[in-house]
């Protein structure tokens, strides 16, 4: 470790506390993220690493997308954020081009800067659309930080921040006779990930959507899904719920639409459930959330995702890492215990949480970085850019196998 | 731009986004665009009419639209950056945290980063009852603090809730500037006190010295967690860097966010006092409310520029400055028109006007837009019209400024106004007596 981070790393322990130092130190990454460029990242020394983080699913198009790069400089110098109550050009392309990419009734769109603050409105929009109260999710959800999103979330230490949301609850996952039960007429929204990539990256199957949807609809339930992570391409197509054939009424699309140059995320939803917003305006307000630079990325984003189509390379590269990591499993089945998700949003469940974080750091010490799940700490998330090359798959491969291989001689303690 | 091409932007608007906001908007003649963003203005593309920006998106373009310095320092980082890795530390995220510890009051040097104003509230409200293992919060009545789902619970303004309850158990709602009844409100759970030093979207009131001095004492007093939101007060545009520091008072948390994105690149900040009590609980709980775009590289990088602007161009000096300035013109209006405005307020180049009655505020937003002043009239009070400038006023233009605000335009402007007003009454008189 050269002194610069060695210095900036006693600040982050000064400025923020000596146990986010030690999170870092316990994944390998107390490194100082410098360089990046493509599927890669280099820290202060110049040590090159792979990045399978992609800041948790927002670099999809990899790292500094030349367009979008571009894009920006030259939006710097045309606008600014904008007056956020105000009619824009900015805003209004990007919503039309927005309702041109998703399943053609979600056609409406509220932007915000984080997923968090999405799943918040769509919250507030399913209590305001529907009249009802109750709010529910599924257990091994993770939707965010901000208060609704982390009161639907299945998070170990919610019980500290006091009573939060009321008429929250959960369903089992998967549980098909439970959703019949559970879902009634006092239902505003179901919530759900298409894939629960903090949990282990655990699928809901296209029999279980298909069911929440339809009980859903039986009831004037709302049924929504947040594909912040597995959306955008991730998994192989556009978004996860395709595969499933069903069709939702809110769609959380997260951080990916700004390409990782530009805060930006967006709840897309029906015009029949946008009659609310247009008889109750204003009562939902995002200063930073649709800032017309931010648009400005996110519309030339959206040309690229659909110009590059990054969902074939995750098909087509998913498969081959999940190969990869398969014969891996097959040669140390006491070490990865299960595999799971799909396209390039895929995770190993290492058995415990410890064993997790050091396969982290002996990864890191090969030059590849991933990340423990928030609600699984067991499990191990791969999430690459969608662009990667074959060579980098076979990177991401060789560092596994490398990485397990220390773990198996103890090497890496 | 032509007629049309607006009118097609607008379909697209209302159609994709919300027709009720633009129903809203054309009502106070607020359905302007905005081009050629630059200074103190924009210029709205059809009319080609300059419009002096008094709104400044709540408080965000304290240096400036596009200010020249600012959009070069993008420039330059987006040669090498993006935002970043979320989990990861970089340079630039710890040389924000560095310098916002530094130049903040007291021992509030401890940092987290948020996504924006609501992020920022939400995890201030997270870390006061995760500390103190308490959950009432006490905010105030028409308060502001964000839609999230902590913020919005904070809210004291029913037009904000209502339709999204339940929220967030055990918030409670006092008037504000009122410390008998804060004191009465106070129980054995209260976890925190949030507060704006002041009040933005409830009509620019300034909290009172003895009053935040109160809430201090009180605070310490009972082991309560004092919040300030500076979301809107922050970053020069009440004279001082922090509003905070006019009182002499220093909040246990500060929330930051709008102006340190320099009207550019959306971030923000929570900062806490190294106590032990707070210290102890993010210690525990390092990953309590890790922000996903917040603190990104790109944005530590220009927030870290705006405040070298603000701090060497002396900006919140020039804030109070022209501030006075500007509130002196208003409050001579006000004696002018006793019966049309009823209060003006404010602090630094934070100023309101109140008019006699609700209705008058949409009326002024309109009759402003009309001659080229976007200013808006408050969410929470629609009374109240908030004249935020830009405090990055280049010293050139102070004069020409305070002219368009001064005699010439604003004059001419409300004297129009109140006669459009009065011929509006002497109607409705005629009328009503002639319907006796």
């Amino acid at each position: 470790m050269n002194k610069t981070t060695a210095e900036i790393l006693n600040k982050y322990e000064t400025y923020f506390s000596a146990s986010h130092h030690v999170v870092l130190k316990n994944r390998g990454h107390a490194i100082v993220e410098d360089h990046r460029e493509g599927d890669c990242i280099y820290d202060l020394d110049g040590k090159r690493y792979i990045d399978c983080i992609s800041s948790l699913s927002i670099h999809n198009l990899g790292r500094r997308p030349a367009a979008i790069v571009e894009e920006l400089c030259k939006a710097i110098q045309e606008t600014d954020q904008g007056n956020f109550p105000m009619i824009s050009e900015e805003k209004a392309t990007l919503a039309e081009k927005i309702s041109r990419f998703v399943p053609a009734n979600l056609e409406c769109t509220v932007f915000s800067v984080i997923r968090g603050e999405s799943i918040d409105f769509a919250c507030k929009l399913a209590r305001g659309a529907t009249g009802r109260k109750e709010l529910l999710s599924v257990d091994g959800s993770w939707f965010g930080q901000t208060g609704f999103a982390m009161s639907l979330s299945d998070r170990k230490d919610r019980e500290i921040y006091g009573p939060l949301i009321p008429n929250i609850g959960q369903l089992p996952f998967g549980d098909i006779e439970a959703a019949r039960k559970m879902i009634t007429k006092n239902t505003a929204a179901v919530f759900i990930e298409p894939v629960q990539a903090e949990n282990n990256c655990r699928q809901a199957g296209r029999e279980y959507l298909q069911s929440l949807r339809k009980f859903c609809a039986k009831k004037g339930a709302l049924l929504i899904l947040d594909e912040t992570q597995s959306g955008m391409g991730r998994t192989g197509k556009k978004f996860a719920f395709e595969e499933s054939g069903i069709m939702p009424d809110v769609l959380v699309i997260g951080e990916a639409l700004g390409a990782g140059m530009f805060p930006i995320a967006a709840t897309v939803f029906t015009q029949r459930l946008n009659k609310f917003m247009n008889a109750h305006p204003m009562i939902h307000l995002s200063t930073f959330g649709g800032s017309d630079l931010g648009c400005r990325v996110a519309q030339k984003a959206l040309e690229e995702y659909e110009r590059l189509k990054p969902w074939d390379n995750a098909a087509r590269s998913g498969k081959k890492l999940r190969e990869g990591l398969e014969t891996l499993r097959n040669s140390h089945p006491n070490m990865i215990q299960s595999l799971d998700g799909r396209g390039l949003l895929l995770s190993m469940d290492m058995g415990t949480a410890d064993t997790a974080l050091a396969f982290c750091r002996a990864a890191a010490e090969k030059g590849l970085l991933v990340c423990p799940g928030d609600v699984a700490r067991c499990s191990v998330v791969f999430r690459p850019s969608l662009l990667i090359s074959e060579e980098t798959v076979v990177g991401i491969l060789q560092a596994v196998s490398d990485a397990l291989a220390v773990m198996s001689y103890g090497f890496s303690k | 731009m032509s007629q049309n091409e607006k009118k097609h932007i607008v379909q697209v608007f209302s159609r994709h986004i919300n027709s009720g906001q633009v129903k809203y908007l054309k009502a106070g003649h607020l359905d302007v665009l905005e081009t050629q963003r630059q200074s103190v203005r924009f210029i709205d593309p059809v009319s080609g009419r300059v419009m002096i920006d008094c709104f400044t998106s709540a408080g965000c373009f304290n240096v400036g639209r596009g200010n020249p310095v600012i959009k070069k320092a993008m420039a330059e980082a987006l040669e090498t950056l993006d935002m970043g890795t979320s989990t990861l530390i970089s340079v630039h995220k710890i040389a924000l945290a560095e310098r916002l510890a530094s130049i903040a009051p007291a021992d509030l040097n401890k940092v987290l980063f948020a996504s924006g104003g609501g992020d920022a509230i939400d995890c201030a409200i997270k870390l006061a009852r995760g500390a103190t293992r308490r959950s009432h919060i006490i905010s105030t009545v028409k308060a502001y603090h964000g839609h999230t789902g902590f913020a919005l619970s904070a809210n004291g303004k029913e037009h904000y809730r209502k339709y999204c309850e339940p929220l967030m158990p055990q918030f409670s709602f006092v008037p504000f500037n009122d410390m008998e009844a804060i004191r009465r409100a106070v129980t054995d759970d209260t976890a925190a006190i949030i507060i704006e030093p002041v009040q933005g979207e409830a009509g620019i009131f300034v909290a009172k010295e003895e009053y935040l001095r109160g809430l201090r004492h009180l605070c310490d007093e009972r082991n309560i967690i004092l919040i300030f939101d500076e979301v809107q007060t922050g970053f020069g545009r009440t004279g001082k860097f922090f509003a905070c520091e006019h009182f002499g008072v220093t909040p246990d948390i500060l929330a930051m966010a709008k102006s340190i994105g320099g009207g550019i690149f959306p971030n923000g900040a929570v900062l806490y006092r190294d106590r032990d009590i707070l210290t102890d609980f993010v210690c525990r709980n390092p990953q309590f409310h890790p922000t996903y775009t917040g603190g990104s590289d790109l944005g530590c990088f220009i927030s870290l520029k705006v405040i070298d602007y603000i701090m060497d161009n002396n900006l919140p000096v020039r804030a109070a400055v022209n501030g006075r300035k500007l509130k002196d013109a208003l409050e001579k209006l006000r004696l002018e028109n006793p019966k049309i405005i009823r209060e003006v307020r404010g602090i630094g180049m934070m100023v309101g006007i109140e008019y006699i009655h609700e209705f008058l505020g949409p009326m002024m937003s309109d009759a402003l837009a009309k001659n080229g002043i976007f200013a808006a009239y408050s969410g929470n009070a629609p009374q109240v019209m908030r004249f935020m400038l830009p405090i990055a006023l280049p010293a050139a233009k102070i004069p020409g400024v305070l002219k368009l605000l001064n005699s010439e335009r604003v004059q001419t402007v409300v004297f129009n106004w109140i006669r459009s007003v009065e011929d509006f009454f002497s109607r409705f008189n005629r009328k009503q007596r002639s319907s006796i």
